[in-house]
């Protein structure tokens, strides 16, 4: 195991609404380790985006981190290496924008939305440049103009003129990208950089990706719900489900492995090219709303494995091996269970 | 020019023939092409050639997928069919059904069934694509569309009710009993409560919606469904829900589907026949697992490779191939093939000419010059 770069632990965000108190991120642990790609996986509304988000504390209002820790390990202004904790940091403060852009930065799902309409490419890439390091504006367009041409840009010299709006999509995602890597960060979040794209674009920016990850050693936490995109890039996936990491493990293991209900029912029920048409074995019946939480474990109304227990115990985080763990109660050993089950009666 | 093509498209009171009976619609020649204007009074400068010379057959009781990325016209090709657009030129022969009432009441609900316009004309065929206005509306009925958010395709202001109802309203229906009873069995069918007809649309979820959508589609007998993307916008778990219900559907109601997406692996699963487009133009059609394992078009075998795979350990089976370049522009499209710029296989005779959708045997349709002499990879299979 390397080092870890962001260790998460219990990390939950709320959002405090109108309606009720939504709890997006409820008990979140994650290490993110440097120079290694984690896949979150999970469907829609399963908090994985917010979780995200929190790393770099820019969740919107009226979202909030409620408890937990994320330490974040960096080369400090005197260059001695120091762990700071992020959630601890103000989301205006001077500190956290330091980190922004700098060392952790990130590449969002829709990137007409993430690019400035009103401004040149170059504008863009040479003002987070000279937003964090020390260089007069003609040394910044210099090495935007590298950047640009780093990701795969024809002509970069031409296009760093250009607008936004003039660009395909693919071309626009690898303008976010030169953006979020000229800074030469340590970690770089995507937050389904490819969902918009076509296959062929696909391939090309995830292959990019894997390049620059390689080249510059930065950790990439890569946020999906495409299981054919994880598979073909991840180290390790978290699997998510109603803001909770349900199952954990290197690629491999989760795909062909799968121990936690929820990833088996995952697996099965998106199509293949294979030989013969497979039959699909959707899971039943869908996500619950954020208000009406279930109790116990929170997959447990749409499990086909569930017993007696579990409505009724929250299942923690087993460790079945070094680099897997499963959060179920068919995992974790009967006196665990049972300790469990008598707190959950107490309390 | 486009109402030139137009009437030299249509073939007056001549009964166009299909040139097989299994065939429910066959396309031929169908050009959809959109103006592009300029200046102060909207001078036409040239056309965006969306669908460009497209022939096809949809057979009774398939599920023909229309596969190719965005911007390569597969949307125009189903909202043609639809007869959403008035195209430019060519013809949508479309088989009648026999008698229409035995028809229905083979396809289960006939006591709520409809009284079409002209059940003693004994046509067998039509061509959809000149028909205009009202001559349409009995294949409107027959002809439905099925389309990819379901958020904005179900009208927030209308009930479930009024929603999936709508299409019998128009078209004269006025008894309220029969109309709910109708919208209640289908809303059984899809699998939804009848009660929440009541309901407005957002009180569903996004793939509750999407079966909302799917009953109102089958409310008036459809034989053929277009549906465009409409899985894409799904959550996964939801999608094998709706895939699965979709076959169910077919097989139930005897209903014709053209599959329009841009995913392979969902077009592996539902589809028979595949249809591979680029730029307007079709340049492969194969049955379903032919067109994986045995790709005849340099454009197929770059989407396949594309395609991510479900599993880690064959990561490395997989040798990308690159396309160069960007796709081309549909309203000035390279000279020949219009693959020939990012294909790695081309030779001269690809700069200059054009080539033709070539019968390779076992319906196996290719598009490329050099498709007898290629060999090439097909998709990683899991």
């Amino acid at each position: 195991m390397t080092e870890p770069l962001l260790e998460v632990s219990d990390l939950k965000i709320h959002f405090f609404t109108d309606e009720g108190v939504v709890k997006a991120v409820e008990g979140v642990d994650l290490v993110i380790e440097r120079g290694k790609t984690l896949c979150l996986v999970g469907e829609s509304g399963c908090g994985k985006s917010v979780a995200s988000r929190a790393f770099m504390q820019i969740i919107r209002k009226p979202g909030k981190i409620v408890s937990g820790q994320m330490l974040f390990r960096r080369k400090s202004d005197d260059g001695t290496e120091e762990i700071i904790d992020l959630a601890k940091m103000d989301p205006k403060g001077y500190p956290i924008r330091q980190i922004r852009g700098k060392e952790i930065s990130m590449i969002f799902q829709e990137p007409m939305t993430s690019l400035s309409l009103m401004h040149t490419v170059g504008h863009q890439i040479t003002e987070m440049i000279r937003l964090h390091t020390d260089t007069t504006p003609t040394e910044a367009k210099v090495s935007a103009i590298k950047m640009l041409q780093r990701v795969g840009i024809p002509r970069p010299e031409r296009l760093i003129d250009e607008y936004p709006f003039r660009l395909s999509g693919g071309m626009r995602q690898r303008v976010m990208i030169a953006m979020a890597m000229s800074c030469n960060p340590t970690m770089l979040i995507a937050d389904e950089p490819t969902t918009a794209l076509d296959v062929t674009t696909q391939a090309q920016i995830l292959d990019l990706m894997l390049e620059l990850q390689h080249d510059y050693g930065m950790a990439l936490l890569f946020i999906t719900h495409d299981l054919g995109v994880v598979a073909e890039i991840a180290d390790d996936v978290a699997v998510m489900y109603l803001g909770r990491i349900v199952e954990r493990g290197d690629a491999d293991t989760v795909f062909n492995e799968p121990k936690h209900p929820y990833t088996q029912a995952l697996l099965r029920s998106i199509p293949k090219i294979a030989m013969q048409r497979d039959e699909l074995e959707p899971i039943k019946g869908m996500v619950p709303s954020p208000f009406r939480r279930p109790t116990g474990c929170q997959f447990h109304p749409r499990c086909a494995q569930r017993f007696n227990l579990c409505n009724q115990v929250e299942p923690a985080n087993t460790h079945l091996n070094e680099n897997h763990s499963v959060r179920c109660l068919l995992y974790e050993d009967a006196e665990a269970r049972t300790s469990n089950a008598e707190a959950a009666a107490h309390g | 020019m486009a109402n030139q093509l137009i009437e030299a498209g249509s073939n007056g009171h001549q009964q166009p023939a299909l040139n097989d009976s299994q065939n429910l619609v066959e396309a031929r020649g169908l050009k959809m092409y959109f103006p592009i204007t300029k200046g102060l009074f909207s001078r036409v400068v040239g056309y965006t050639k969306a669908v460009d010379d497209v022939s096809f057959d949809i057979r009774a009781g398939e599920t023909l997928g229309l596969v190719g990325e965005s911007g390569c016209g597969k949307t125009t090709v189903g909202r043609c069919l639809v007869r959403a657009y008035q195209p430019t030129a060519g013809e949508i022969i479309y088989r009648k059904a026999v008698d229409l009432t035995k028809d229905a009441q083979k396809r289960q609900f006939s006591s709520h069934g409809f009284k079409h316009n002209d059940p003693s004309s004994q046509d067998q065929t039509i061509d959809l694509a000149t028909l205009t206005g009202r001559q349409l509306s009995p294949f409107r009925h027959e002809v439905r569309m099925i389309f990819q958010d379901p958020y904005s395709s179900l009208n927030p202001r209308m009930t479930v009710f009024e929603n999936i109802t709508e299409a019998l309203r128009n078209s004269g229906m006025r008894s309220r009993r029969e109309m709910k009873e109708r919208a209640g069995y289908l809303l059984k069918r899809v699998g939804l409560r009848p009660e929440y007809m009541v309901r407005y649309p957002h009180a569903f979820s996004g793939g509750e919606r999407q079966r909302v959508v799917i009953a109102r589609a089958l409310v008036t007998n459809p034989r053929l469904i277009i549906a465009d993307e409409a899985v894409s916008a799904l959550d996964v778990s939801v999608r094998a829900q709706i895939l699965n219900l979709l076959e169910e559907l077919q097989s139930d109601f005897k209903l014709t589907y053209l599959f329009i997406s841009h995913d392979l692996s969902v077009i592996r699963h539902i589809c028979d026949r595949v249809i591979v487009m680029y730029v307007g133009k079709i340049v492969e059609v194969a049955e379903g697992l032919d067109i994986y394992t045995n790709p005849k078009h340099p454009y197929t075998e770059a989407l396949m490779s594309a395609v991510p795979v479900a599993n880690p350990r064959q990561r490395k089976q997989n040798q990308r191939i690159y396309l160069e370049g960007e796709v081309a522009d549909p309203s000035n499209p390279p000279s020949g093939c219009y693959f020939h710029p990012r294909c790695q296989y081309a030779k001269d005779q690809c700069k200059t000419e054009t080539p033709e959708l070539k019968d390779m045997g076992n319906g196996h349709f290719s598009a490329c010059h050099f498709a007898g002499e290629l060999n090439l990879r097909g998709a990683v299979m899991s």
